[in-house]
């Protein structure tokens, strides 16, 4: 029931600590919650991203052109590989000049040695490059190659072999899925001849010239320009094109030293062809207006080939609050540096950045892929390629009637949901560490206090009481003012005090009552005596009446040593104090006492001298008395008693030793109060317990006090008065 | 002519001993057991002398109050207080009820019977100064009449009861010789008596002294043996 009351030592303030302890459930239930409330926002994500997912097919519904293979938008596809077809305003006339390709020059791609690896190591960009475009224009597409050669050589039609000047070789993917291989050369500028090629470019695969593909060429000062005309019938759905400048720069060796491709990589070695796009400005429009930060949208066709992508995963970092300046300041930065070692310990950090990049989704999630193709929208959560993040995505078909035409994949990371955690967490232990610790120091606060206030309780109480058991004062002034319940307590130990002092007083009081009370039946037994003898002469002489004398003699000294100390304190109030030597009066003291008790020897023994003292020498001598009564009461026959007197510590001490008995242990402390008597009962003396508490009474008169001791030289006992030295 | 004595005591038993030695002495005794009955029986029938208990029944300053009024009638009239306490007899002395004498409980009666016939020869000496005089002495500034029991110091005089004038008188009768405290016991003719009620005695008659003559110091105190007078 007190759990706490059993362990020893713990204070008030250490056990309010404790119980502040329970505080630290307040983070634990924020972060409970916060996890919680992670779940929670993670599958509102979800949902939020299955609905994007279904926003976004919606726009995209019935639009097949959008799945055209060769439609696209190079914002959204965005590959460097990718060759653009751009719609050409005008009607191209293949003349090798490409003037009348109008404002579509400006998408030129430059193509030199540093894009693609076909050229030796001593490849110099002023030695070949070219740039490529590429339009379309009805049933044609257009490319239009503007070649920088410093050396120009021409087909020598005596060859059988084609690939022994400048020329051009030109990829297709035809409709059938296989790539047919164009080569495109000439005797002179003008028409060129088109052969379609064996693997090796090195002989047509038939002797006639190709005519579906037109080409004109015609030289410019370092080079040469190419125009070159291609029905789309020619090409495959797939879209895919590629082409590769060849350059032959020794006449007689005729050998192709230098080759620049529009692929990175070698399309000689089955490397895929560049992927077509027909430039669409109304898909891009529509790609573009989905694009939405920290998300990525894919558009997929049947095929699972990406038809768009669209943003990026990544968010941008924010600039960091300015920390605050100053002391406080530096408070507060530690105050935080020292919150994010506990979240890191606790939370999962979101990540700064990942790698994820969008070349190929469908290896990833070929399953929600086909499901959702099936026309079930999909949710998913993977990690991202480099395992640095989780990824949301949200899979919906896109319709056209009755078909799926494509899959929109909607991708999102989870680092703002966990951000969003982290953050609230992050508000949560601050603002519950700051509470705890305000609170921790207001409970200590308040603990301090209430140890203070009691403290001071005790001391105050302590103080009421004097260490030889009297009560000095009765009334508590710590706390009693004090409304509640350490008030109460002040309130009622100073009632308790009170009757305590009243009881006391009633005890201290009781000799002198006792003695009052019995003296009147003590006079009428003598005086009758007195008459008795009177009245009959002849019991004058008889033993009896001798003895009831003597027994009212006792009783009347009984009385008398009754009444003494209540007589004593009722005369202190009217002594007048003097100085005094307490040597001189001892001494004279001593010697007189010698006189009237010569079966002791009394010693006297001055260390000091003179010690003067403020005080009634009468009552001084009347203390010594009681003290010399005393020693003569426990010495042995013929022993002496010592008389010392000294200086120590700017006080008189003055001893009385005797031989003897000694003092019981458990008595030393009370022997000084009224009606305590020590040794056996003496019929011949009376044994009231009243003379050492006279003695008391008259030293602490003179603001001195008195002790009870065993003698450590001989058995005995020894009594000390310590009376302060005059000013 | 009998002497008219007046007891006030409300104990019956040691009233009736009271009276009964007194009468046995010869003198005729009125009892009182309260101060009303006392201070109406007192007014009608003045005594020659009065023997007053302090405590009367509930009253615990009966016997003061009863001495006021008596000296309202008779101022010369000799007083005598019995007491239960020592203490009483510093508040008489503190009163200033000029009180010729004061005797504590337990009273030897024959010790009462001396003071009241030497409390009536003073009277006597103090109206008829014709009976045979004890001489009068004279130590330096202290004049001491033991015929009318007066002090006088310096030529003032110093008001002692009974007791006090018998205590200065026995010191001064040797100046320089120690009377010890179971003389001076002896010299006050009470039945009990303590050092302390002789401290007490001293003490009082010290300070009457010292109301005439501050610088007063002629009563020694020899501790623990007793007292002397300062010889000149």
């Amino acid at each position: 029931m007190r759990p706490f009351s059993s362990i020893p030592g713990l204070s008030i303030r250490s056990k309010l600590l404790f119980v502040a302890l329970a505080l630290l459930l307040i983070p634990w239930m924020g972060y409970e919650y916060v996890r919680d409330m992670k779940g929670f926002l993670l599958r509102g994500q979800e949902n939020a991203l299955n609905l994007t997912a279904r926003a976004i097919a919606t726009v995209l519904h019935d639009k097949p052109e959008l799945f055209d293979p060769e439609t696209g938008a190079p914002e959204v596809i965005g590959s460097t590989d990718d060759i653009f077809a751009y719609p050409l305003p005008n009607y191209i006339r293949l003349d090798g000049d490409l003037s009348d390709w109008g404002d579509q020059l400006e998408q030129a791609t430059v193509v030199d040695g540093s894009v693609n690896q076909l050229c030796g190591p001593d490849y110099e960009p002023w030695s070949l490059r070219y740039t490529q475009v590429v339009g379309y224009r009805g049933p044609y597409l257009y490319a239009g190659l503007d070649v920088e050669d410093d050396r120009i050589v021409i087909r020598d039609p005596t060859l059988r072999r084609l690939n022994h000047s400048d020329h051009i070789r030109f990829y297709l993917q035809n409709p059938g899925g296989r790539i047919d291989r164009y080569l495109l050369t000439g005797r002179e500028p003008g028409r060129m001849s088109v052969y379609l090629m064996d693997e090796d470019w090195e002989y047509p695969l038939t002797g006639e010239p190709n005519y579906d593909l037109s080409a004109e060429w015609r030289m410019k000062p370092g080079g040469y320009l190419v125009e070159i005309r291609i029905p789309r019938f020619l090409m495959g759905s797939q879209a895919r094109l590629g082409f590769v400048v060849a350059d032959v720069d020794d006449e007689d060796a005729r050998q192709v030293e230098k080759k620049l491709s529009s692929s990175p990589r070698d399309l000689e070695q089955n490397a895929p062809l560049n992927q077509l796009f027909i430039h669409s400005p109304e898909i891009a429009k529509i790609l573009r207006g989905l694009d939405r930060p920290v998300t990525r949208i894919w558009v997929l066709d049947r095929m699972q080939r990406v038809r768009a992508v669209v943003g990026n995963l990544a968010s941008e970092t924010t600039e960091p609050a300015s920390p605050p300046r100053g002391i406080f300041g530096y408070v507060i930065r530690g105050y935080q540096a020292v919150l994010q070692e506990v979240y890191n310990l606790i939370l999962e950090t979101p990540s700064d950045g990942f790698v994820d990049v969008a070349s190929d989704v469908s290896s990833r999630d070929e399953e929600t892929f086909r499901r959702a193709l099936n026309g079930i929208p999909q949710t998913q959560r993977r990690r991202s390629l480099d395992e640095g993040t989780e990824i949301l995505m949200a899979a919906h078909p896109i319709w056209s009637g009755d078909q799926a035409l494509g899959v929109v994949i909607v991708e999102q990371s989870t680092d703002e949901v966990l951000s969003e955690q982290r953050r609230v967490l992050e508000n949560v232990v601050a603002v519950t560490l700051l509470v705890l610790i305000i609170i921790t120091g207001a409970l200590l606060m308040f603990a301090s206090r209430i140890t203070i206030r009691i403290r001071r309780l005790r001391n105050s109480a302590e103080q009421a009481i004097g260490p030889d058991g009297r009560v000095r004062d009765t009334n508590i002034a710590a706390e009693s003012r004090s409304s509640d319940e350490i008030g109460d307590l002040s309130r009622s130990m100073s009632g308790m005090l009170g009757r305590l002092t009243q009881y006391t007083r009633y005890l201290e009081g009781l000799p002198d009552t006792l003695a009052h009370e019995l003296n009147n039946p003590l006079n009428v037994v003598n005086s009758s005596l007195d008459n008795l003898q009177a009245e009959i002469p002849e019991t004058r002489d008889s033993k009896y009446m001798a003895r009831a004398k003597n027994g009212t003699v006792r009783l009347g000294s009984i009385l008398r040593n009754l009444t003494e100390a209540a007589n004593l304190e009722e005369a202190l109030r009217t002594e007048v104090q003097e100085d005094f030597d307490l040597v001189e009066l001892a001494s004279s003291y001593v010697e007189g006492y010698q006189q009237s008790n010569p079966r002791h020897k009394f010693e006297l023994e001055v260390h000091n001298s003179p010690l003067r003292i403020r005080g009634t020498p009468d009552l001084i001598a009347q203390m010594l008395d009681k003290l010399a009564d005393n020693a003569l009461d426990f010495s042995r026959a013929e022993t002496s008693i010592v008389v010392r007197l000294d200086k120590v510590n700017g006080h008189a001490h003055l001893s009385i030793l005797n031989e003897g008995s000694e003092l019981p242990d458990t008595m030393t402390d009370r022997l000084f109060d009224p009606m305590v008597s020590v040794g056996k009962k003496n019929a011949k003396q009376s044994r009231l317990g009243l003379g050492l508490y006279v003695v008391r009474l008259i030293a602490e008169y003179h603001d001195g006090h008195v002790l009870a001791q065993n003698r450590t030289d001989t058995t005995g006992a020894e009594f000390t008065v310590i009376l302060p030295l005059a000013a | 002519m009998t002497r008219h004595i007046a007891i006030v005591e409300d104990d019956a038993d040691q009233r009736e001993n009271f009276a009964d030695a007194l009468k046995a002495n010869g003198y005729s005794v009125t009892t009182y057991a309260n101060r009303p009955e006392a201070q109406v029986g007192m007014r009608h029938n003045l005594p020659d002398l009065a023997v007053l208990d302090i405590m009367l029944e509930d009253e615990v300053d009966g016997g003061f109050d009863l001495c006021r009024d008596l000296r309202a009638l008779a101022p010369k009239l000799p007083i005598i207080f019995l007491t239960a306490r020592d203490t009483d007899i510093d508040r008489v002395s503190g009163l200033r009820l000029d009180a010729w004498d004061y005797l504590t409980k337990p009273v030897n009666l024959q010790f009462l019977s001396v003071r009241v016939s030497s409390l009536f020869r003073i009277v006597d000496t103090l109206h008829t100064q014709t009976t045979e005089l004890e001489a009068i002495l004279r130590l330096g500034a202290l004049q001491l009449d033991p015929n009318s029991m007066s002090v006088a110091w310096n030529g003032k005089e110093v008001n002692l009861t009974l007791t006090e004038f018998w205590l200065v008188q026995a010191l001064a009768r040797r100046p320089g010789h120690v009377k010890t405290y179971e003389n001076l016991m002896q010299v006050t003719r009470q039945s009990y008596v303590e050092r302390n009620t002789i401290n007490g005695y001293v003490r009082r008659i010290r300070k009457k002294f010292k109301e005439v003559d501050p610088d007063f110091s002629m009563i020694q105190t020899v501790f623990g043996v007793g007292y002397r007078w300062q010889p000149e």
